[in-house]
């Protein structure tokens, strides 16, 4: 692929600053949509909703070419671009914009922040209109259903009748598959990565590590804290450990090794306590701690198939499947992705399934990553252009 | 393969069938079916660099390997399975062919014949492994696991419960008619199970 950017560029561009990273697509900015509301699957009615979204690229006439991105657990709506309020390129800014995977010369990108979450879609630290203050922990609880209805509510907002595709990644890819199974008319393709139908336990045990990190914290005060005493200690475990089931072994050995980084406090220390350290910080300032009890019980409790047989759930579904997995990624097995892919076929669903190698486990997907990037490209051009319709029909058993 | 096995093969497949090509490579001739005979298929390959470039064709592929493959599919999907080209590198290739019949209706297998003369000659004259044009790697180097000849596969075939209703043998020059077993390189066959639960597994 033509990508002006390095090879040269480690990391991934949410979390770390990128040395020399610039976006082609420059400033780019968020906006807040004041949208109808709706009631949760947990019977709470919201009067209304805000949604803060993103777009990129240009809606083309016949309106066939909208792509929505759906980030993970602590992503933003600021998906590509420059943000002008940090100077800092949006999260998936190496695969969304001109000529690259996510191409926004061809498509037209909304990028939103989901529901519960605290970077300007309605969540635990918005204002309840009842009461003047914060949710906290009056927020209903929510569901990646509610989730993917907020962002439904958006492209009616918008003017979107049917998505082109829905590309999701981890709590995102959650979300898409929400989208094909539940708003199933309203998907033409469909793209989950490094995702799952369901959490298993050691992926629960894991966000209940960061949840109990956060509410044993003093200053969590049962979710009624103000932001001059944040739980921010709290917050900082959580992710810390969240960082550690991002990465793999191989990429924490060759990122850090056993290399000191000392400082007066503690000579001794090793470069991977310094480097996680500075993610718990860095995420404190970005991040409300009860939109992570909220995000994580949703993600732990999404069950694609809940009470009902796999074939019976996916009946419904007229999207075509591209579903991707990282070898090294040990939060996301690529176990779980083989067996939704199988599920999907097994329904007559036409689903591409590939496990591509790469050595920096569930966060691949948000790194440099020609292979991915390729993938995704070429597999969306395909889907994109009318002439493969006849030769790319649906297949239907027997 | 030899390129009359795919040609033999595209003819022998109705057109607007449904196929699923293991081992599918870069997508080739998959593509080449879709666009000559216009099936809708899919192909199962194992190597992700392949399969990137079976996306790139705009092709629905599944990467993994041939078990796996067959794995993921309800019984009857396809009209044809292929295995062109795959069959000797199986490490069960009985229990292959029955999970193929599973999922389709007809099997369709393309194999290197270890018994043309050529290759009989090598052991006889050097009591070397063959080296031949459709068997080119040393033995330390090739991929196939096992070795077969047409007669191999005919009593296979009829100890399986497998009819072979068509069958065609190559060699470098093109069709061979007479004594295959002898002169063809490659060979395929077109194969036919009363039904999945006739097969039977060869003593």
């Amino acid at each position: 692929m033509a990508d002006p950017q390095s090879s040269t560029f480690q990391g991934d561009l949410q979390d770390q600053k990128v040395a020399g990273y610039q976006s082609v697509l420059g400033v780019t900015h968020t906006q807040i949509a004041t949208l109808p509301g709706f009631c949760t699957q947990s019977g709470h009615q919201f009067d209304q909703v805000d949604v803060a979204y993103q777009t990129l690229g240009a809606l083309s006439p016949a309106r066939d070419n909208a792509i929505l991105v759906c980030h993970g657990l602590s992503g933003t709506a600021h998906v590509a671009g420059t943000d002008p309020q940090t100077g800092r390129p949006g999260w998936w800014d190496y695969h969304v914009g001109p000529g690259k995977a996510i191409d926004t010369d061809k498509f037209f990108v909304i990028g939103t922040n989901t529901l519960g979450g605290c970077n300007g879609t309605t969540g635990p630290s918005s204002i309840d209109p009842r009461t003047g203050k914060p949710y906290g922990m009056s927020f209903p609880p929510i569901t990646v259903r509610d989730m993917a209805t907020a962002q439904a509510k958006l492209m009616d907002h918008l003017g979107i009748e049917k998505l082109f595709a829905v590309v999701g990644a981890s709590m995102g890819g959650m979300q898409a598959l929400t989208w094909a199974t539940e708003m199933p008319e309203r998907v033409r393709v469909c793209v989950p990565i490094a995702t799952c139908t369901a959490h298993n336990a050691m992926q629960i045990a894991f966000n209940e590590i960061g949840r109990r990190a956060i509410i044993t914290d003093p200053n969590w005060n049962s979710g009624n804290y103000s932001e001059n005493s944040l739980p921010a200690h709290g917050l900082a475990v959580a992710r810390m450990v969240g960082h550690v089931t991002y990465l793999s072994e191989v990429a924490m050995a060759k990122k850090f090794g056993r290399r000191r980084q000392p400082i007066a406090e503690d000579p001794d220390q090793f470069s991977v306590e310094s480097y996680l350290h500075h993610q718990g910080e860095a995420f404190v300032k970005r991040f409300d701690p009860n939109s992570y009890l909220y995000l994580t019980r949703a993600i732990d409790a999404f069950d694609l198939f809940q009470n009902a047989a796999p074939e019976e759930v996916l009946r419904r579904v007229h999207s075509r499947f591209l579903v991707v997995s990282f070898s090294s990624d040990w939060l996301y097995p690529p176990v779980q992705s083989r067996e939704l892919v199988r599920l999907l076929k097994r329904s007559g669903i036409a689903a591409t399934y590939i496990n591509l190698e790469a050595d920096y486990g569930h966060d691949s997907f948000l790194i440099h990553n020609p292979p991915f990037a390729n993938v995704l490209k070429h597999f969306l051009a395909g889907e994109y252009a009318p002439n493969h319709e006849p030769r790319l029909a649906h297949l239907a058993p027997a | 393969m030899n390129p009359g096995v795919y040609e033999t093969v595209a003819q022998w497949i109705p057109e607007k069938s449904r196929v699923l090509d293991l081992g599918t490579g870069d997508g080739t001739f998959l593509e080449r079916l879709i666009q000559t005979r216009h099936v809708t298929g899919e192909g199962v390959e194992k190597d992700a660099e392949l399969v990137g470039r079976c996306v790139q064709r705009g092709l629905v592929v599944h990467q993994g390997d041939i078990a796996e493959g067959l794995d993921q599919h309800a019984d009857g999907t396809f009209d044809f399975v292929l295995l062109l080209g795959t069959f000797q590198e199986l490490i069960q290739p009985a229990e292959i062919i029955h999970e193929a019949f599973r999922v389709g209706r007809q099997v369709v297998i393309a194999f290197d014949n270890f018994a043309h003369y050529r290759v009989r000659l090598q052991i006889l004259i050097k009591g070397r492994t063959p080296i031949t044009p459709s068997l080119p790697a040393q033995w330390y180097r090739t991929r196939n696991l096992h070795f077969l000849s047409v007669a191999d596969f005919e009593s296979f075939c009829q100890e399986s419960g497998i009819r072979e209703t068509r069958r065609a043998f190559f060699n470098i020059r093109g069709a061979i008619h007479f004594f295959p077993n002898l002169r063809a390189e490659a060979a395929v066959s077109l194969l036919q199970a009363d039904s999945q639960q006739t097969l039977r597994k060869p003593a």
